[in-house]
């Protein structure tokens, strides 16, 4: 053999052996998993981290992110793929999936409930997607002070109420959630909501209905501001992400949670494509969304799991506060993660033109 | 470099080199091959290790500048809404505005066609400390506008120190248009002079009281200036000292679509004569209501004003002149002062109006001493497109002045005039 073509095969061989990825789990030591940080992360480590760990013998190294798919997208292109499971909420699941940056999921191949009902059966509807794997769902709601107000606000109508309902209202900067809020204030039913939501017409009727209570609109951005808005006596009522408040009430406040229409998000794992160690972090996500990996989970953080079966051993309690309650679960919806992975950007566009403009005669003009 | 880039580098570095013909040259690469070899199981483990401390590096950044994250507090970054830089402390702004206008005839200099101004601004804070001041410069003067430092206090209240707005009436003006009401031509709406003010606002209260030395110029005499104030420059030489305004307000349905501000403000000040070395002194008394209901308007205010100046012999105390803008000229030394506004804000959902209000001014002066009213009736739009503000307006005035022969102290003449007005402006 030519000697040139013996030192090139050497060379593709040792590329072959770089490029291959690490579907040879068995000798994976470390894995990293990336999540949203804080009290959420630690309910993930102390739920089900840690026995993993033990059980498997792989460290676990968590890494924090605020979302999206961008860096997800980043890596798996260029086949430098550093995060090898990823916490994701749905509506970026789906986006990173249809792009085909996430390793596709076999749901036969998750555990199944402790009685064998396979995992498809087990998991709530809509969270399995081809390549994510749900695991919790929480919750916009409407939280108030009830010494705050003079009246208990009773349904998601009287939060678009200032007339009966004085007082200023939080809201999150963003069209999600908002929008569907509007129209079902205004009398459309929330399983309609996403089919009015399709037309203009259906828009301009969100935001005409938004218009009613712009002036008294507080906005807020992160979860911690909409509890420092009722706090600071800013708002009489505010949309709250439900752990936020049940949070403020396990640190001596007594915010009300109106379940009335709470629109439910959910998180899901996903794996990026190109990894080193997809064979590991699929064993991981097995692992972590198991019946008694979720259930250990909602221990922590009061977030619903995504199987059926992890919510018959919790305690009554702690199963009313959780978006995936049975009794929750029938005055909310689900938020449509595929309708706004397709229409968020125009519409965020449009959100914000329309907080820019205002409502009333405006004060302060230009000087003259 | 990674190992599989060092590998291919190696590759295309080796593959159009020299053939290779003996042992010893084979013993040799395969040597170095091994030694390449290692040296990327070395690089493999440094990446590694890397990896491991920008892991580690980013956790303790988060904690340092986040503290404790709530799953809550998922951000927008799925909404392809990144988080907006920190806003800077002071605010650097400033406009350039053209002005047209048709059908009437101009005495002052108040704008003309073309140019109107170029004006520099500087707002904000740094801790409790507050900035505000603006400069500008017309075509026939430059002048401030306002300028002043502030203390923020803890309970919302600010003290405010320097060229401020005289708190007088509906705030921040009593008039939707570019050309304002007839207050503001007799120096009792959007007056800015040199003292200290000290704003309280407590739930639906808010109270202002103020203290001017003077008017905004140390040189009374001096006409390039922007608010109208009692001059020394004509032959009455009257100069405005020692003011003191009080302003309460109170708002009912603050925080609903329909809110309702009624006030009461008073003014007093000294009227030194520059001639005779006395003092006179003025007096001024408003109430208004300013409602804001859905996207209506509605401004009502009615004021009375006094001038009791001590002019020399030969100069009759009804005269007051007043100036601004390099110009002079005379109001009634009382009166009473009407005024109706409404405008309306029209919804918008295209892509390229951000504001449109259209809106009627309406005010009008009864002089104390007799003599026709003046009037002015303003109808038209502001027009907001991004960092453009246009005003386009329809004035009728009578008895006005600038607006023909008219006049705000006695004498004019009882005959309407009308101009078409259309300011654009720049802001940025």
């Amino acid at each position: 053999m030519n000697i040139r073509l013996t030192i090139a095969a050497a060379l593709f061989g040792l590329l072959a052996t770089d490029a291959a990825p690490a579907e040879s789990s068995p000798e994976t030591r470390e894995l990293t998993v990336v999540s949203w940080g804080g009290a959420y992360t630690r309910s993930q480590i102390r739920g089900f981290v840690r026995r993993f760990e033990r059980e498997r013998g792989i460290d676990v190294e968590m890494i924090d992110y605020t979302g999206g798919i961008e860096e997800i997208r980043s890596q798996v292109r260029a086949w430098n793929v550093k995060w090898d499971v990823v916490d994701l909420e749905l509506f970026d699941a789906v986006r990173a999936c249809e792009e085909g940056l996430l390793v596709k999921i076999d749901p036969s191949s998750l555990p199944p409930a402790p009685d064998g009902t396979a995992a498809d059966r087990d998991f709530l509807d809509g969270s399995l997607l081809p390549c994510a794997v749900g695991n919790i769902a929480w919750a916009t709601v409407i939280a108030f002070d009830p010494e705050a107000v003079e009246r208990a606000p009773r349904s998601l109508k009287d939060f678009f109420d200032i007339r009966r309902f004085p007082g200023n209202r939080g809201l999150r900067r963003t069209p999600k959630t908002n929008l569907e809020w509007a129209l079902i204030a205004d009398g459309v039913e929330p399983d309609r909501v996403y089919s009015v939501l399709d037309t203009d017409k259906g828009v301009d009727r969100a935001f005409r209905m938004l218009d009613r209570i712009k002036p008294a609109i507080r906005w807020w951005a992160h979860g911690e501001d909409a509890v420092r808005l009722l706090e600071t006596g800013q708002v009489t009522m505010t949309s709250a992400y439900n752990g936020r408040i049940d949070t403020a009430n396990g640190d001596g406040a007594s915010y009300e949670i109106l379940w009335d229409n709470h629109v439910r998000f959910r998180d899901a794992w996903g794996i990026p494509k190109n990894g080193e160690n997809i064979e590991a972090a699929l064993d991981f996500v097995r692992f972590a969304s198991s019946t008694e990996s979720l259930a250990q989970q909602a221990n922590f953080i009061n977030y619903g799991p995504l199987r059926r079966s992890s919510l018959e051993d919790l305690p009554a309690e702690l199963l009313a506060r959780l978006p995936t309650s049975e009794s929750n679960l029938s005055r909310g919806f689900d938020t449509d993660a595929a309708w706004w992975s397709e229409h968020i950007q125009d519409l965020q566009v449009r959100f914000e033109h329309w907080i820019e403009r205002p409502f009333q005669v405006p004060r302060d003009w230009p000087s003259r | 470099m990674n190992s599989r880039t060092f590998a291919i580098a190696l590759l295309f570095f080796m593959l159009p080199g020299q053939a290779v013909g003996d042992d010893a040259d084979i013993e040799a690469l395969v040597a170095e091959l091994e030694q390449v070899k290692g040296r990327l199981a070395e690089l493999e483990q440094l990446r590694q290790r890397v990896r491991t401390l920008e892991a580690r590096l980013e956790e303790a950044n988060r904690t340092a500048t986040s503290g404790e994250m709530d799953r809550s507090d998922v951000a927008l970054a799925s909404d392809s809404t990144a988080p907006e830089p920190e806003p800077p402390a002071i605010d650097i702004g400033g406009a350039l505005r053209f002005t047209t206008f048709a059908n009437g005839s101009v005495k002052g200099q108040r704008g003309k066609s073309g140019l109107d101004l170029f004006r520099l601004s500087a707002d904000g804070s740094i801790d409790n400390i507050l900035l505000s001041a603006e400069y500008r410069f017309y075509p026939f003067m430059d002048t401030i506008h306002h300028g002043w430092l502030g203390y923020k206090f803890d309970n919302e209240s600010q003290l405010q120190a320097g060229i401020t707005r005289v708190p007088f009436g509906i705030l921040p003006y009593a008039s939707h248009n570019f050309w304002f009401g007839v207050p503001y031509y007799l120096g009792l709406s959007d007056d800015y002079d040199l003292g200290v003010k000290y704003v309280l606002p407590n739930g639906p209260w808010n109270l202002q009281l103020a203290f001017f030395k003077n008017s905004e110029l140390s040189n009374s005499g001096d006409l390039g200036r922007y608010s109208y104030d009692v001059v020394s420059a004509g032959t009455a030489r009257n100069e405005e000292t020692n003011q003191f305004n009080a302003r309460v307000a109170y708002t009912f349905g603050e925080g609903t679509t329909c809110s309702h501000e009624v006030g009461v403000s008073g003014q007093w000040s000294e009227l030194y004569n520059v001639d005779t070395e006395k003092r006179g002194d003025m007096w001024a008394a408003a109430t208004h209501l300013d409602t804001r209901c859905g996207r209506w308007n509605f401004q009502l205010e009615a004021a009375q004003y006094d001038h009791n100046p001590v002019n020399p012999a030969g100069v009759g105390a009804n005269r007051i002149e007043v100036g601004a803008f390099e110009s002079i000229y005379e109001i009634a030394p009382g009166g009473t002062v009407g005024i109706a506004n409404v405008a309306y804000n029209f919804p918008l959902s295209g892509d390229i109006l951000d504001q449109l209000t259209c809106y009627n001014d309406y005010s009008v002066l009864y002089k104390d001493g007799g003599g026709d009213d003046s009037i002015l009736n303003t109808t038209g739009c502001a027009i907001g497109i991004g960092p453009l503000f246009i005003y386009a307006d329809l004035i009728n005035a009578n008895n006005m002045v600038f607006f023909g022969n008219g006049s705000l102290a006695d004498g004019g003449e009882d005959d309407w005039d009308t101009r078409l007005n259309l300011n654009i402006g720049y802001y940025w």
